[in-house]
């Protein structure tokens, strides 16, 4: 702690009083931190996200624009064997089926289809859980009965249930969808739950009670914005897991009716000509890879960007 | 150097210590140049707001960085150790907990709570000395006796929860005094304690280092603490010493105008009516260069030379350094200019007349509340049978430590907690249990609350003029969006914030910032009477001095009655008309301020006062700390009641101790 030598000399003149500005003392601890863009950017700083957000986005753009561009009809069977089982060649891509039906225009149509019934099952699913779920929440007196209920529907195991429900019922895509969604909810509403009660108390919850503010603005305002991002999350894991589903249910043999064309009846007409033709499965395998994989990834790499406590 | 007026000899120095950090991709620098030296068997107090980068500064010291910092400049030098050159976490660890040892705030991070006490202080002892686990085990229990715990052998084998926070910061101390280090760092050790807790854990760290012949750093914001325990005091600003001196010569004469505007923000000090000193703005964010002196945009007394040129270590006598352009000879006449300015402002303030209760209004009246909750089956009474009244117009304090029910209190009357016994009455009309709706909102315009923590209240997804008009759109108090943003505006400048900031997110602004919205937010829907439950106790001394003097201002402005929330004792002095004294959900006393200090009668308000520290080193190491021991109460046969001693003073006792009390009272007039 020595005296350090004045290297300059200084200004007598600059020791007077300066001009305060109080807007100058006011600003300094300014921070210009935004949640969302910190999400993103922690969230694109992986360049594998980036790369798979990028595949995935393509392959369904693909799934929607091909069936539209296209003139191939994805059913056009064909009655000359020779035309069947052919291996893949500047014509048909990936080959054809059993049935002379052009391979790479079913996937695509597979794609959209099976990605449509993904979504509208994550919709539901997430949807009504969240209803649910907010509504479990605030109100302790359904604990009791709620959990009763999610124990029931979640120790039948799902497979079990999936079939028979697929068996009584016809084979369509209605069946299909309520045998996933009349048991998906439970568990995000469980999620839900969790997660509303434990902000349901937080301090700025108590002072907008304390200003009046009605249960509806509560929700929409502090409660919602708050678990955005879970439910953003949420919706991304229940793509995959649904597809996988109606991948599942088609080989146990009570998915969807053949001419239905989705991503499990595509793997499974593969699988039944395997052994001769291998290159059947090869592109519908790929894409329901990539598309599960990629969901998953996407959707527990955005769970840990949108966590505030990895924004360093 | 020769040694200045030390009594031991030098054992470690730092020297031009520079430390950065990376965040978010860019360049922090926590610690610019920051030299200090370290005398065996003193005290040093580091002192300053957060963000100053005392905690990180220290830190360095046993190679405790965060993974993204570094020391990237100066030396550190212990017992001819340069630490500096240490790379691995095993030569770290020859000095770390060994030689210099670490007392962290919260004792719950420091402790593993799925192990015994005693086995974690028994492991450092075998991981050090690697002495047998018998042997260790001994010496753990005679540690545990040490630092004041009572029957130490059975507490051994018991776990962290089972311990009170003051017992668990005993327990961190034993550890870290476990292997006899020679330094002990205590970073603000005391801060998550309550004020009496804090005086006997002050003791106990004051007693040990006598007997252990340790040196000492406190890392502090509370000058009342610094005032108790330093020998030495070195305060940071921005990430640099800028004054070093005795305990004495920092309290009697700083010469830095950051030290100085610190003590002058101590509400301690400031005169009852008048607005308390207090620093503007925040410290300076350490992402960008910072020009000249680091507190000069904060200084209304800066000089122009402040905004350009760095100052250097001025001696202001052999002990005291001091880091400002005041003390330059070319300065003198501006000094000269200041002090006798400041000596004027003194004089002419006068304590405004204490609050006039003969033609007082009752504003609000608790009768006999009790509030229960449930804790698995158990019942458990937080707030026990408590009465007292509210006059229109005054401020009064509801004290008390942590879990005595004070915050259930004021819940309670905001209808938080809506299942409670007795009545509270508003305004002639009772307000307890289930109310029509109409009538219930009608109430939230007329009470609101003011919330102790600033980052947890305030809804950071939205921005900051939802925030304020939350209570406007709720109760449609605007004509069109523009008689809106124009009320926005007005509330805004009231609380002393641009009203540029109305398009930003909380997170964006600093606590005392945060508390101004929260307080803005409230008084927006214009109410009569006002709970603030501890609006500064999460805030630094700075900013503290900020929203009091807000809190002050708007009351003589808008005519409000608050009934103020608050652990400590010396701020609610400055603030409040008459204090009310609680202890485990019971009113043991309640006097008009001026009453209350001057005559306490309740023990436990004797030792309340007695505990709080206050910032003058003579007052402080001249004090007998009293000890409250609930047992002195013999309640078995005469039960306690709530009665008026004198007028205005009321106190809890049973017959027995209200002619105790009231001898007492005599004996003093």
């Amino acid at each position: 702690m020595e005296e350090k030598k004045k290297v300059r000399q200084l200004n007598p003149l600059k020791f007077r009083a300066a001009i305060f500005d109080n807007m100058l003392s006011e600003d300094v601890g300014y921070s210009n931190y935004s949640y969302w863009r910190s999400t993103l950017r922690t969230f694109f700083k992986n360049k594998a996200v980036l790369a798979l957000v990028v595949l995935i986005v393509l392959i369904i753009l693909m799934g929607f624009i091909y069936p539209i561009v296209s003139s191939e009809d994805p059913n056009k069977a064909s009655l000359l064997p020779l035309t069947w089982n052919q291996r893949p060649s500047w014509e048909h891509w990936f080959g054809t089926d059993t049935l002379g039906r052009d391979i790479w225009t079913r996937a695509w149509y597979g794609v959209r289809n099976s990605f449509l019934l993904a979504f509208c099952i994550a919709l539901s699913d997430v949807g009504i859980g969240m209803i649910v779920g907010a509504i479990w929440g605030y109100n302790k007196k359904l604990d009791p009965i709620m959990i009763e209920i999610y124990n029931v529907i979640t120790n039948v195991p799902s497979t079990v249930y999936l079939v028979l429900l697929a068996y009584i019922m016809n084979t369509s895509y209605l069946t299909l969808f309520i045998s996933m969604a009349s048991r998906g909810w439970i568990v995000e509403a469980r999620f839900f739950r969790n997660r509303i009660l434990s902000i349901r108390d937080s301090e700025y919850n108590v002072a907008s009670r304390c200003l009046g503010t009605p249960m509806r603005r509560i929700a929409t305002k502090n409660i919602i914005p708050q678990i955005i991002s879970l439910i953003i999350m949420e919706a991304a894991l229940c793509i995959p897991y649904s597809i996988g589903n109606e991948v599942f249910l088609g080989f146990v043999g009570v998915g969807l009716p053949v001419e239905a064309i989705t991503l499990g009846n595509i793997v499974n007409q593969g699988r039944a000509s395997f052994t001769l033709h291998p290159y059947q499965m090869l592109l519908p395998t790929i894409i329901l890879c990539i598309i599960t994989v990629a969901f998953y990834v996407i959707g527990n790499k955005f769970a840990d960007a949108s966590d505030p406590r990895n924004h360093i | 150097m020769e040694n200045n007026g030390h009594t031991g000899p030098l054992i470690f120095s730092a020297k031009d210590v520079e430390i950065k950090f990376n965040l978010r991709g860019r360049t922090l620098t926590a610690v610019r140049g920051a030299s200090l030296d370290l005398y065996q068997g003193e005290t040093l107090a580091i002192v300053g707001e957060s963000g100053c980068g005392k905690s990180v500064f220290t830190k360095s010291f046993i190679g405790m960085l965060d993974k993204n910092g570094s020391i990237t400049g100066g030396q550190i030098i212990y017992r001819d150790q340069e630490l500096t050159k240490f790379s691995t976490e095993k030569e770290w660890l020859t000095v770390r907990g060994k030689k210099i040892a670490m007392v962290f705030q919260d004792p719950m991070t420091s402790l593993n709570p799925v192990r015994t006490v005693g086995e974690q202080i028994a492991e450092v002892i075998t991981w050090h000395f690697g002495t047998a686990h018998a042997k260790a085990k001994e010496e753990a229990i005679e540690l545990l006796r040490r630092v004041g715990i009572q029957d130490a052998e059975a507490r051994y084998k018991q776990y962290p929860h089972q311990f009170s926070g003051g017992m668990r910061q005993r327990v961190v101390i034993a550890t870290a005094i476990a292997c006899r280090p020679e330094i002990l760092i205590c970073d603000e050790p005391t801060t998550a304690l309550d004020v009496t807790v804090q005086a006997q854990i002050l003791e106990l760290i004051r007693q040990l280092q006598r007997e252990l012949k340790m040196t000492v750093i406190y890392i502090t914001h509370d000058l009342g603490v610094v005032a108790n325990v330093a020998d030495w005091v070195a305060v940071m600003y921005a990430g640099q010493i800028v004054e070093y001196g005795t305990v004495r010569e920092i309290f009697r004469g700083a010469a830095h105008p950051y030290t100085r505007a610190l003590l002058h923000s101590m509400p301690q000090l400031g005169v009852k009516g008048h607005d308390l000193y207090s620093i503007k703005g925040t410290p300076p964010s350490l992402y960008k260069e910072i020009r000249g002196d680091a507190f000069a945009p904060r200084n209304p007394e800066a000089m122009e030379i402040d905004f350009e040129e760095e100052p250097p270590m001025f001696k202001v006598s052999d002990t005291h350094w001091a880091k400002t352009w005041l003390l330059h000879p070319y300065a003198k006449e501006y000094r000269e200019q200041l002090e006798s300015r400041t000596r004027q402002q003194h004089e002419s303030r006068k304590p405004t007349p204490p609050f006039n209760y003969d033609c007082a209004e009752k504003l609000l009246q608790v009768k006999d509340l009790t509030v229960k909750f449930k804790i698995g089956s158990k019942e458990f009474k937080a707030v026990d049978n408590v009465s007292f009244d509210i006059y229109r117009g005054e401020t009064l304090s509801l004290v008390g430590e942590s879990g005595s029910g004070k915050t259930t209190i004021g819940r309670a009357i905001m209808r938080i907690y809506n299942k409670v016994d007795g009545s509270i009455i508003f305004k002639g009309e009772p307000i307890t249990g289930k109310l029509p709706r109409g009538e219930a909102k009608r109430l939230r315009l007329e009470m609101q609350m003011i919330f102790q923590d600033p980052m947890a209240s305030l809804n950071d997804r939205a921005k900051v003029d939802y925030i304020i008009s939350e209570g406007l759109y709720n109760y449609h108090l605007f004509d069109n969006e523009a008689d809106r943003l124009r009320k926005v505006e007005e509330i805004m400048g009231e609380v002393g914030l641009s009203s540029e900031f109305s398009s930003r997110f909380p997170h964006e602004f600093s606590g005392g910032q945060r508390q101004r919205i929260g307080i803005a937010r409230s008084l927006i829907m214009d109410p009569d009477f006002v709970v603030a439950d501890e609006p500064i106790s999460a805030l630094d001394v700075s900013i503290r001095a900020q929203v009091i003097n807000l809190l002050n201002k708007l009351k003589r402005e808008r005519n409000l009655t608050y009934l103020f929330i608050a652990h400590d004792l010396s701020v609610v002095r400055f603030i409040s008309d008459r204090i009310a004294v609680i202890n485990k959900g019971r009113l043991v006393e309640l006097a008009g301020c001026d009453e209350l200090f001057s005559h306490p009668l309740h023990p436990y308000t004797k030792a309340l006062l007695s505990a709080v520290p206050y910032p003058d080193p003579d007052v402080e190491r001249g004090k007998k700390l009293l000890t409250y021991d609930p047992s002195i109460h013999d309640y078995s046969v005469d039960k306690p009641s709530w009665s008026e001693i004198c007028p205005g003073h009321f106190i809890l006792g049973n017959q027995r101790e209200l002619d105790g009390y009231l001898r007492e009272i005599e004996s003093c007039s």
